[in-house]
């Protein structure tokens, strides 16, 4: 049997409210909700006694600042309410302090206790905060060094650092372009697909790293997602972005001219390395930070040594095509620059909120320039795929990182 | 990579106390100067010091300046004052009993009460009549003592008295809450003796706040007249419950006497009634500046038994203390065990011409 639509009251305008009433029902739930909180809070949380027996709270030390004389400790609250510092024992011995901007932190704010102590260097220092309901955090300085100042000099070393570990290298390793040019087509797949593994292993250390960090911070911090939506929304944005660049808008019949998506790719892979070397960046400049004597010349090597082969990953998609000198002085500036920057930052305010976001934004730079790598190989090598050529040159990709990596740790 | 490791263990390494010897400061009276400017803010309402750190004292103390708490304890909301525990003795109401002895009868009721036993930091004491330590209760040898326990706690408690008494009298036996217990016994040996709560857990109850010295005086009197007697109970407190002492103290209030010190008058002889109730460490020590004390070991024996500057209390021992300032100026006392003094035990004397 079939049904008949009343005349005068057709499906379409039945479902088509008049705004009022859309916004009438989309906030009913809304409303509703809030009765329910309400009602939840008013009877106690469900007959349960929310109220916990002790106080929870959670104190996050992010660094240490030491100076002649005096130790500034940088906290966040990371706990549900305000925490309060009552007192500061170091090494054993009550000791007066500071607070800036006060002793009660409110939850996920921060504060800065600075004790007016007679430090020794080289020594070490284990601090506990007490807070107003008698609940100790504790702290230590493993050793006792003083903290850079944001001094010019300062500034300029860690320039310098990062131009070692992150311009130089890539410019150098962007010198085997006029090498990559005499290379057969089985020869560049290899170079493409090492590219590959670079990157790969790159950002899995990156994400590893991420996580970890991510592990320390605070429970409110939730440094997990903060991971997930780094890593998610910079592969999802810069994959967007090259879309567009691909297709122009208009919706141009001719096709995107190959040459300028490459040009594009040796681009994206600029700022994923140079997204992940900020993150290297960071880390330099907070080791040096906190004394340097962990960091030693040895490692910077090790890092160039590393480096060098970003500087191969970014040329290799352009490796067929005319040159432009320009171009390839801003790729290396895009992949190595951040390092500059990273290590400033890591060197001068270390957060480690902040470092878990960018090392996931890192990471997420570096997958998206994996995918987008892999489809180019695929596209360009679709008669002849020469799967085992693209396997030895991602393993090896992956290997040279291990083997390079073997200097570092 | 490492080095984000690397960074991140010296940056962020939580806990990788290395133990070290502490260097003593020496606790010098301008070392204090800076203390006090910043303990002496008028509103001393146990709110935590907004203010900046005092002004470093410079000259010669410079180093030692920022050693101590910050803030004062509100002592009114507390309910004692440590400055006044030391002369509150307890005498009781005394009265005669038909064979010509005197009764002295006590009411000491068990309560629970938040205490703030450092400045901004509030714990939730047990309490004998609602201070910490409990009232010091004074008789003489063979006097008739009537102790009526209430327990008005939540948590069954008793008094265990140091002396001779029979088994129904020594406290072992847990008075529930709401429950009423009457300690009754003669007052012997002469001596310095002190009483605590004696239900299991032992440790916690003790250190939770629940006992106080119990003076009984030789009937013949002591030796000497003392111009000042003072009580003095060393302890501590394990403010987070993880077995160890964050707060070393004498009368509860860690430092109260450095930043306050005790005035007594040069030449005369001051009297010490000292006794050790620290819980989760072994030894307490007592050390005077400058000066020498004779020491009375449990305070039984009429004779001292050494001139020293320094005695060792082991838990629950105690001793009478005597001696005299030869020169006016401020002197401290405090644990020769200087990581106590350090968190908190330590005082003054300012000897008075």
């Amino acid at each position: 049997m079939t049904q008949t639509t009343p005349v005068g009251s057709s499906p379409v305008t039945a479902s088509r409210p008049g705004p009022g009433r859309t916004i009438l029902l989309f906030a009913l739930p809304i409303l509703l909700l809030a009765v329910v909180i309400a009602v939840f809070v008013r009877t106690d949380g469900a007959g349960l006694s929310a109220k916990p027996a002790a106080p929870i709270e959670a104190l996050q030390f992010e660094r240490a600042t030491l100076k002649p004389g005096t130790i500034e400790l940088h906290l966040r609250n990371v706990s549900p309410q305000t925490v309060a510092i009552a007192q500061v024992i170091i090494n054993d011995s009550y000791w007066a302090f500071a607070a800036t901007p006060g002793p009660s932190i409110p939850r996920l704010g921060s504060a800065t206790i600075r004790l007016d102590y007679p430090w020794v260097e080289g020594e070490a220092y284990a601090i506990r905060l007490i807070s107003s309901s008698a609940i100790a955090f504790d702290a230590s300085i493993a050793v006792a060094a003083e903290t850079r100042a944001a001094d010019v000099r300062t500034l300029l070393s860690f320039t310098l650092i990062g131009l070692y570990v992150g311009v130089i290298p890539i410019v150098l390793g962007m010198l085997w372009l006029p090498v990559l040019r005499r290379m057969s087509r089985r020869w560049m797949v290899f170079f493409t697909a090492v590219t590959i593994g670079l990157l790969i292993f790159l950002g899995i250390d990156a994400a590893s790293e991420a996580l970890e960090l991510a592990n320390g911070l605070g429970g409110a911090f939730q440094g997990i997602g903060i991971v997930g939506i780094g890593i998610v929304a910079t592969f999802m944005l810069l994959q967007a972005i090259s879309q567009r660049q691909a297709s122009p808008r208009g919706g141009s019949a001719t096709a995107p001219d190959p040459a300028r998506t490459r040009v594009s790719l040796a681009f994206m892979i600029a700022i994923g390395i140079g997204l992940h070397n900020f993150g290297e960046g960071l880390a330099i400049g907070a080791s040096f930070a906190v004394g340097a004597a962990s960091l030693g010349t040895f490692l910077v090597v090790g890092f160039i040594i590393q480096n060098i082969t970003e500087g191969l990953a970014i040329v290799t998609p352009i490796a067929g095509d005319p040159l432009r000198l320009s171009d390839l002085g801003l790729m290396g500036l895009i992949g190595g620059g951040p390092a500059i920057a990273g290590a400033w930052i890591g060197g001068l305010s270390y957060s480690q909120p902040l470092a878990v976001l960018f090392l996931s934004v890192g990471a997420g730079a570096v997958f998206v320039v994996v995918f987008q790598l892999f489809r180019m190989l695929q596209k360009n090598n679709a008669n002849a795929p020469s799967p085992l050529t693209q396997f030895a040159g991602v393993t090896a990709g992956m290997l040279i990182l291990w083997l390079t990596g073997l200097l570092i740790k | 990579m490492t080095k984000r490791t690397i960074s991140r263990r010296l940056l962020l390494g939580a806990l990788g106390t290395g133990a070290l010897a502490t260097g003593f400061a020496a606790f010098g009276e301008g070392a204090r100067g800076g203390l006090a400017a910043s303990g002496s803010s008028p509103h001393g309402t146990g709110q935590p010091h907004q203010q900046p750190l005092p002004p470093p004292s410079g000259g010669a103390h410079g180093g030692h300046s920022g050693a101590g708490m910050v803030g004062e304890v509100d002592h009114d909301a507390n309910g004692f004052n440590p400055t006044d525990l030391l002369g509150d003795f307890d005498f009781g109401k005394v009265s005669q009993l038909a064979n010509g002895q005197t009764l002295r009868e006590y009411t000491i009721v068990a309560q629970n009460k938040m205490i703030e036993v450092a400045p901004g930091i509030q714990y939730p004491a047990w309490t004998y009549n609602g201070r910490v330590p409990g009232p010091t209760i004074r008789c003489t040898e063979g006097d008739r003592v009537k102790v009526t326990f209430i327990n008005g706690s939540d948590h069954a408690h008793s008094i265990h008295f140091h002396g001779f008494h029979t088994a129904e009298m020594d406290g072992a036996t847990p008075v529930n809450p709401g429950g009423t217990f009457i300690y009754e016994f003669d007052a012997e040996p002469f001596g310095l003796h002190l009483y605590h709560c004696h239900v299991l857990p032992l440790a916690s109850h003790i250190a939770k706040g629940l006992y106080g010295a119990f003076i009984i005086d030789p009937k013949a009197g002591y030796v000497n007249k003392a111009d000042r007697e003072m009580v003095m109970v060393m302890a501590g407190f394990d403010i987070d419950f993880d077995g160890k002492n964050e707060i070393y103290c004498v009368n509860t209030i860690p430092f109260h006497y450095d930043r306050n010190p005790i005035k007594i008058k040069a030449g005369a002889l001051n009297r010490i009634f000292l006794v050790n109730i620290l819980e989760y460490d072994m030894l307490n020590s007592f050390h005077v500046h400058a000066n020498f004390f004779h020491y009375f070991p449990t305070g039984t024996s009429l004779t001292p038994s050494e001139l020293t500057d320094t005695i060792i209390q082991g838990q629950g021992q105690r001793g009478i203390l005597e001696f005299r300032y030869k020169h006016p100026g401020r002197y401290l006392f405090h644990a020769h065990k200087t990581e106590f003094a350090e968190l908190g035990w330590v005082g003054q004397f300012e000897v008075e011409a």
